[in-house]
């Protein structure tokens, strides 16, 4: 039979190149192998590589408990990128991004939920003299408003009283001159989902939220469902790539992660400086809890929060 | 990311075996592969992230030889290798091939034109495939990246698997050709209507020659049996060629030497030393030879573009080779 053909005589161990290869790819192979052997002492997979590999392949196969969660046959899975808005000098190359996989008739309000940014997290305030006292609130309770901008038309999100339209600034601009942007409409995102919009592949559509928090998105693919793709609608959207960020630790312990940042700190050796709670309270506050020297101080979310 | 190193040389170097073999039957395509021992290309302790991205890269690029515009063989040759490559990766699950929303009419043609001619056993091998779920169907071709590439690869396949760009064919195709043949008929019988004599046309009424159709016909062939021979008379001046270019560049590379002791005394003189001129079919080898000197050698360049120019007798080289 066809399958015969094709199977080798004896069965080799797959991570011992043979000898004698006619395939220049395995010459090549080999080499970079012996340099590997020869430079690292370990050689594991890291950290990073496993969190990477366990995320694109976890949801792999996966099927839903209930049969109405079912992804049907041809549903469109998507390829998102959302570039993060972080601008480190080192990204100047590759900019760091997450990739999620969306269904084609999942809403635009679902994707917009699934975005993670750490602007959303963050406690405005100072909070020097009440450390203790610092808000709950984060500012994703706060500032609810977003919109997606795809193909000439600002999808808002309408679905809390408090959420107003961020877009109309921009098309109040475009408006009052001619120029040249064309007819800029807007709409409700709740309503639409991505089976309703026409997209470019590659192109850099904008998501904006926060009011000045803006992340590029770039729809990479665009394919069937597939039998072994995860047919569990309540896993999408689902997040298969994600880009691994320090996080800052505090300066004094170098081992927590930093919660405060202090400027004009007479305490602290640079400006900005970075406290653990722990840190924070005990070089600031005397056993009272009086505050000790000048110092402005914020509640600091760690961009790496995420990991 | 960059593609596979050696994976483009491998594979053509199979395809080109197959071509060679003239046939396509699987059995010869898998005598080939169990000769080369391709299922252990994707040997070599590979950890899974990298596994994956690696098999999806060799899969795309087999891929890509199997739509237009190669020739009807290496398609087929194409196909037997994703069938190969999908069987024998070590992924698990398996890797899916890529095929773009645009392309799929043309591979159902192709799969059409294979029971067609009675190739069962590639049709049983896409049939397989199908069956299998090894196809991802997508609106693009390829899976985008974002690297800033320094340079951008252009992926130069080799010429030999393209079948011969036949422009005089496309336009005068088979149903051009049969639709002429039924309007000549069809005029001929209006002149004869409207005639005197019923059985023929007037002679008054003859504009045109009578048998046109099939001269055009008999051009056409022509001129295809004509590209067929060019073709292979080019595929063999490109061995004689490469032997006597080796020659051809010991004597250009001895004469670099010495100048680039002289570089600015060439510049002043412009003299004419015994420098074999490449003709002018190996030109590109000449630039090419240039840039990889281009930081020892930088007033080397414009003298012997000058060069260039002052020496038409190279241009008669190529005719009297071919």
């Amino acid at each position: 039979s066809i399958d015969m053909l094709m199977s080798p005589d004896k069965e080799k161990d797959p991570d011992v190149i043979p000898e004698d290869s006619s395939l220049l790819t395995l010459r090549i192979r080999k080499k970079a192998l012996e340099r590997r052997e020869e430079t690292i002492i370990v050689d594991r997979a890291c950290r990073q590589e496993t969190l990477a590999y366990e995320m694109e392949s976890h949801a792999i196969g996966k099927r839903p408990d209930n049969p109405t969660d079912l992804v049907e046959e041809g549903e469109l899975l998507l390829t998102v990128n959302i570039f993060y808005p972080v601008i480190f000098q080192k990204h100047k190359d590759h900019k760091p991004y997450q990739t999620v996989l969306v269904l084609g008739s999942q809403k635009l309000t679902e994707l917009r939920d699934s975005i993670s940014c750490v602007s959303d997290l963050q406690i405005g305030g100072e909070f020097s003299s009440q450390p203790d006292q610092a808000p709950e609130h984060i500012s994703k309770d706060l500032y609810k408003s977003a919109f997606f901008y795809f193909e000439g038309t600002f999808y808002n999100d309408k679905r809390y009283p408090e959420c107003r339209d961020l877009s109309r600034t921009i098309i109040e601009w475009s408006e009052a001159r001619d120029r040249g942007y064309g007819n800029l409409q807007s709409v409700k995102m709740e309503d639409y989902t991505f089976n309703d919009l026409s997209l470019k592949i590659g192109f850099p559509y904008l998501f904006c939220h926060q009011g000045n928090c803006e992340h590029i998105i770039i729809i990479t693919d665009i394919r069937l469902i597939h039998h072994d793709d995860c047919l569990d609608r309540n896993l999408y959207p689902l997040l298969i790539k994600k880009h691994w960020l320090c996080t800052r630790k505090c300066f004094v312990c170098k081992m927590y992660t930093a919660r405060w940042v202090t400027n004009k700190d007479s305490l602290a050796p640079e400006d900005p400086c970075f406290f653990c709670d722990v840190c924070f309270r005990m070089l600031h506050y005397d056993a009272e809890g009086n505050k000790l020297g000048e110092f402005l101080a914020y509640p600091y979310v760690d961009p790496g929060i995420f990991n | 990311m960059s593609s596979v190193p050696g994976l483009q040389a491998d594979c053509e170097e199979l395809l080109g075996a197959f071509q060679e073999a003239d046939t396509v039957r699987f059995e010869r395509f898998a005598e080939l592969w169990r000769e080369r021992r391709f299922h252990t290309i994707f040997y070599g302790r590979i950890r899974a992230l990298e596994r994956n991205k690696l098999t999806k890269k060799t899969l795309e690029l087999a891929q890509q030889y199997f739509l237009p515009p190669y020739a009807f063989q290496i398609r087929v040759g194409a196909l037997y290798l994703l069938y190969g490559l999908y069987s024998t990766q070590l992924c698990q699950p398996k890797q899916k091939i890529r095929i773009a929303l645009k392309d799929w009419p043309e591979i159902q043609r192709f799969q059409q034109d294979l029971i067609d001619s009675q190739h069962y056993d590639a049709a049983c091998i896409f049939r397989t495939l199908r069956l299998a779920r090894a196809f991802h169907f997508t609106a693009m071709p390829k899976l985008l990246n974002y690297r800033t590439k320094k340079k951008i690869q252009e992926n130069e396949f080799k010429e030999e698997f393209k079948d011969p760009s036949n422009r005089v064919n496309s336009l005068i195709t088979n149903d051009v050709l049969e639709e002429l043949m039924n309007i000549h008929d069809h005029y001929q019988k209006m002149k004869c209507v409207i005639s005197a004599d019923k059985s023929q046309p007037d002679k008054a009424l003859s504009l045109i020659k009578d048998e046109f159709v099939i001269t055009l016909k008999d051009i056409t062939l022509e001129h295809q049996e004509w590209q067929q021979n060019k073709m292979k008379l080019f595929l063999n001046a490109k061995e004689t060629d490469e032997i006597s270019n080796k020659m051809e560049e010991e004597t250009l590379l001895g004469s670099e030497g010495s100048e680039r002791a002289n570089a600015l005394a060439r510049i002043k003189y412009r003299s004419y030393s015994a420098v074999v001129e490449a003709s002018k079919s190996r030109r590109h080898r000449q630039v090419k030879l240039e840039s990889s000197e281009s930081g020892s050698n930088y007033g080397k360049s414009p003298s012997r573009s000058k060069k260039n120019s002052r020496r038409p007798q190279p241009a008669r080289r190529r005719d009297a080779v071919e």
